[in-house]
């Protein structure tokens, strides 16, 4: 089989798993446990083998980068939607952490989530992920990046919701859907005005050459634009900068779902998006500098707030969060290896962490026990050089997580609603009475009362 | 004159009007319905592959010459047709008496009749016809739905003084009666589709009117289609900036309406905003005069029309189940009870947001090449539009499938099978489309080109 059709198959897989297993959800199939099991394991040791075919392959004979077009999926005069997947040497990395990563994730959540009423939901919304991580990897412009990162966005999303029952999990769900929202319209409009300025959005037509050395195309007051947008678009996945509140909201999804999206895949997509980036980020100073001081400002809030975390997921997540910021940091100063093993061994590190998370206690256990009953506190010794009072301030900040939710509800929710209130100014009153309701029967009272 | 092979299009409209009829003397009125609506749209389907065939040409009835099938209202009729057919499976029982069963049939019969025009004065005719069910009180005697009820007839009036002025003057003068009737249309046009400041009439027929009329009548866009007629008439310079304006007020529309729903908690009304929302865009692609926005409009027309009926539906019936709770503005939990509803709910509601893997998404991505286009700066009030009401979509969609399941809704049925079929029909639609939307798109790209061409843009080109 050709690399190509591999490539083809490595994307479709888990996209055709998805629609299929859906389709007989919906029309009133059962699918066993067992079988959702083996169609899982069995699809990602088959991903696995392609990818790692593909790697060999692509060894064997030097070769950089397979790029394979499939025509355009739409066109409309002079605008086309080219559907291009490309894997070079710097997704094929990403594509293989993704496929073994997300196949570890799986098979751990088969006994995680065994007898649980979401168990179908579960895998469903992980192939879809899979599937719509593939495509941010995988794509060869902005334009298929953006389906990808959209559909990860939203199965995150559902997965946060997925103790449905729960009011926790709703209500973060949709802030964090709506944080997501926001930090993607930095994105539509990179690739809107991408078009708009310079009639592409492909990465052939941004850049020259192959990765690492390819070199940008794009000129101008517009490139440092879309720098920026894209730069903030970034942000949003990565929870960075002013994005930086949703993913401690994130926590409230089974630990699998954290484990895959916020310690090892998704969350590292807008530092992928960066490194694809690159040469467009270094061309303008503003990009460069503003990456560097948002993942500087991200790591620095981050670490402060992790040591005040009385659980694990969310002190988790903090530190996922620093650890993203630093590679942010990375990335701006163009230490670009550095960043890309900083990336992929922060991905493995926190998954493995995530997964043993609901263990963690057990885990102190055994090495405080294997440690003949002491092992010495640590990351205490930096903050003692501060003098007292900044220590108290830092603390205040490290607890209030930055006062993000607070800025957040006062200056943006609120006055969001309140313009939305205002604008009832167009509604007649009329229109607005609420819906007549149908009587509700009186509680009975006891003749005492 | 080049005609149709039968009077596929007499035959529609005949049938809907027909099953309107038996239906108000029969007891069980909707297999007649149903019979009707699929008469028709087996009908209406055949109009639309005879049009596709004969590839530009305008086709008339060859019975009733005053109706025609072209490129841009052949596909919308055979989906009116499907979709009327969807709401009469779907609705619930207590949605379908006989005289609401005989008020849908007769409202899609007039939407029919102002799609298969020949010219304005029939089109005017189905305008009118169309706010007859309701002004008959034919789907409950609610005097809230009075405020829907004057804006139906104030857009009718509107429209049918544009055409007796016309009739005097040519448009093209753009002398004070030219001015007038061309205000007149506009007017009609702002009226009908609910464009800013209003709104408010679409929000209150959500909110106190029958749902499953109100979204026929919603998803008829006949104001769209008067604007993508009257630019196909080769409308005048002058005339097309009042349309360029009118593109402006839909996109301000999108953006207001999608910011009005942060306030609102209760179902209903969210789902009028969101709907009012993205179907401005419809307006807002149309008027953009170039091949990317009006393409992606009239795919978004399909969109819309298949989405916001798949989720009205889904509200109606779940209204239908939870009594006691109509308009409920706290969590109702209903996903533990009805998982299958809530995925066609979400597939629909992705599909009208335009999010990947949707028919939406390709629809969208069109509408916002066309209109960054046309109005750089405005154009961008699209994509906030949209991510605002992907917010509200999950806000609603929160508040009806999502936490605690109330007490008095222990005992509902998930989605029967008389709703899962018609629902998968429209998922599949949304979905297939999105994946494969060359093939949509290619069916509208023929009325794109006649609207463009109107503007005279290629000749501007070549």
């Amino acid at each position: 089989m050709s690399l190509e059709k591999l490539s083809l198959a490595l994307i479709a897989t888990p996209g055709v798993l998805f629609l299929m297993l859906s389709l007989v959800w919906l029309l009133g199939g059962d699918i066993p446990e067992r079988a959702m099991s083996r169609l899982t394991k069995g699809a990602y040791v088959f991903l696995t083998l392609v990818v790692s075919v593909i790697y060999w392959k692509m060894w064997q004979t030097d070769m950089h980068s397979i790029r394979v077009s499939l025509g355009d999926w739409f066109s409309v005069s002079h605008y086309h939607f080219p559907l291009t997947i490309l894997l070079d040497r710097l997704s094929l990395p990403i594509v293989g952490i993704t496929i073994i990563l997300a196949g570890i994730v799986g098979a751990f959540s088969v006994r995680y989530l065994h007898r649980d009423p979401g168990f179908h939901r579960f895998f469903l919304l992980l192939h879809l992920f899979t599937f719509g991580a593939l495509l941010v990897f995988m794509a060869d412009s902005l334009d298929l990046l953006l389906a990808g990162w959209e559909i990860v966005g939203i199965t995150s999303v559902l997965l946060i919701s997925f103790f449905q029952y729960r009011p926790d999990p709703v209500r973060n769900a949709l802030r964090v859907f709506g944080i997501y929202r926001v930090a993607d319209l930095f994105m539509l409009l990179a690739v809107f005005l991408a078009h708009h300025w310079f009639k592409t959005a492909s990465w052939n037509g941004m850049f020259s050459g192959e990765w690492p050395g390819h070199v940008n195309n794009l000129d101008g007051p517009a490139a440092t634009v879309v720098a920026v947008l894209l730069v903030f678009a970034a942000s949003g996945k990565s929870a960075q900068g002013p994005f930086c509140g949703w993913l401690v909201r994130a926590m409230e999804g089974p630990t699998p779902s954290s484990a895959v999206f916020y310690g090892a895949i998704s969350i590292h997509a807008g530092a992928y998006l960066l490194l694809r980036i690159e040469p467009l980020l270094h061309y303008s100073k503003i990009a460069t500098g503003l990456v560097i001081f948002i993942g500087l400002t991200t790591a620095v809030l981050g670490t402060l707030v992790h040591r005040t975390c009385a659980d694990a997921k969310t002190s988790l997540a903090y530190a996922s969060q620093t650890q993203l910021g630093l590679i942010f940091a990375e990335i701006g100063l163009g230490w670009t290896t550095f960043a890309i093993i900083h990336l992929i061994s922060h991905a493995v590190l926190r998954t493995l962490q995530f997964l043993r998370s609901p263990s963690m206690l057990r885990d102190y256990n055994r090495v405080h026990a294997a440690a003949g009953g002491q092992i010495d506190p640590t990351g205490e010794h930096y903050e003692s050089l501060l003098p007292k009072h900044v220590q108290v301030a830092l603390y205040r900040i490290a607890l209030g997580r930055g006062f993000y939710d607070a800025v957040v509800d006062r200056f943006i929710v609120m006055l969001a609603v309140r313009l939305a209130q205002l604008l009832a100014v167009f509604e007649p009153r009329f229109v607005s009475k609420p819906a007549p309701q149908p009587p509700v029967a009186e509680p009975v009272r006891s003749p005492a009362h | 004159m080049q005609q149709l092979a039968a009077p596929f299009i007499t035959l529609g409209i005949g049938s809907l009007l027909a099953g309107a009829l038996v239906s108000l003397w029969v007891k069980n009125a909707r297999p007649v319905a149903i019979t009707a609506a699929l008469a028709a749209f087996v009908s209406f389907w055949l109009s639309a592959r005879e049009v596709a065939v004969a590839g530009v040409a305008r086709l008339f009835d060859p019975l009733l010459h005053w109706f025609e099938a072209d490129a841009l209202d052949a596909a919308p009729m055979a989906f009116f047709a499907a979709l009327t057919l969807l709401v009469l499976i779907l609705a619930p029982k207590r949605d379908a008496g006989s005289r609401a069963v005989s008020g849908m049939l007769l409202l899609s019969a007039a939407t029919q009749t102002a799609y298969g025009a020949a010219n304005l004065a029939v089109l005017a005719v189905g305008w009118w016809l169309t706010s007859l069910p309701f002004v008959l009180r034919m789907f409950g005697t609610d005097r809230s739905q009075r405020l829907s009820q004057g804006f139906l007839i104030v857009s009718a009036v509107a429209l049918t003084t544009c055409i007796m002025l016309l009739h005097h003057v040519e448009i093209d003068e753009l002398s004070h009666a030219g001015k007038l009737a061309f205000g007149m249309l506009i007017l009609a046009v702002v009226l009908r589709k609910g464009v800013f400041p209003f709104h408010g009439w679409i929000l209150s027929a959500f909110e106190h009117g029958p749902l499953l009329p109100t979204v026929l009548l919603f998803n008829g866009h006949l104001g769209a289609l008067l604007i993508a007629r009257s630019e196909a008439a080769a409308l005048p310079e002058a005339a097309k900036h009042a349309l360029d304006l009118l593109s402006i007020a839909a996109l301000v529309t999108a953006l207001i309406t999608s910011i009005r729903s942060f306030a609102e908690t209760r179902p209903r009304r969210m789902l009028g905003l969101l709907c009012v929302s993205q179907a401005s865009f419809i307006l807002a692609g149309i008027a953009t005069a170039n091949a990317e926005g009006i393409t992606g409009a009239l795919v978004h027309w399909l969109v819309v029309t298949a989405a916001s009926t798949g989720l009205v539906c889904i509200v109606r019936v779940l209204e239908v189940r939870v009594s006691g709770s109509s308009d409920p503005a706290e969590h109702l939990g209903l996903a533990a009870k009805a998982p299958r509803l809530a995925t066609f709910f979400l597939v629909c509601g992705f599909a009208l947001i335009g999010l990947p893997g949707t028919l939406g998404y390709c629809a969208e991505d069109l509408l916002f090449h066309g209109a960054l286009e046309n109005h750089p700066w405005l154009g961008l009030a699209l994509p906030f539009a949209t991510a605002f009401n992907a917010i509200n979509l999950m806000r609603l969609f929160s508040i009806l499938f999502l936490g605690v399941l109330p007490k008095h809704v222990i005992g509902i049925p998930d989605a029967l099978p008389r709703e899962r079929w018609p629902l998968a029909a429209c998922m599949v639609f949304l979905i297939a489309g999105g994946l494969f939307p060359s093939a949509v798109i290619h069916w509208r790209a023929e009325a794109a080109h006649e609207i463009e061409a109107s503007f005279g843009v290629h000749a501007a080109q070549e």
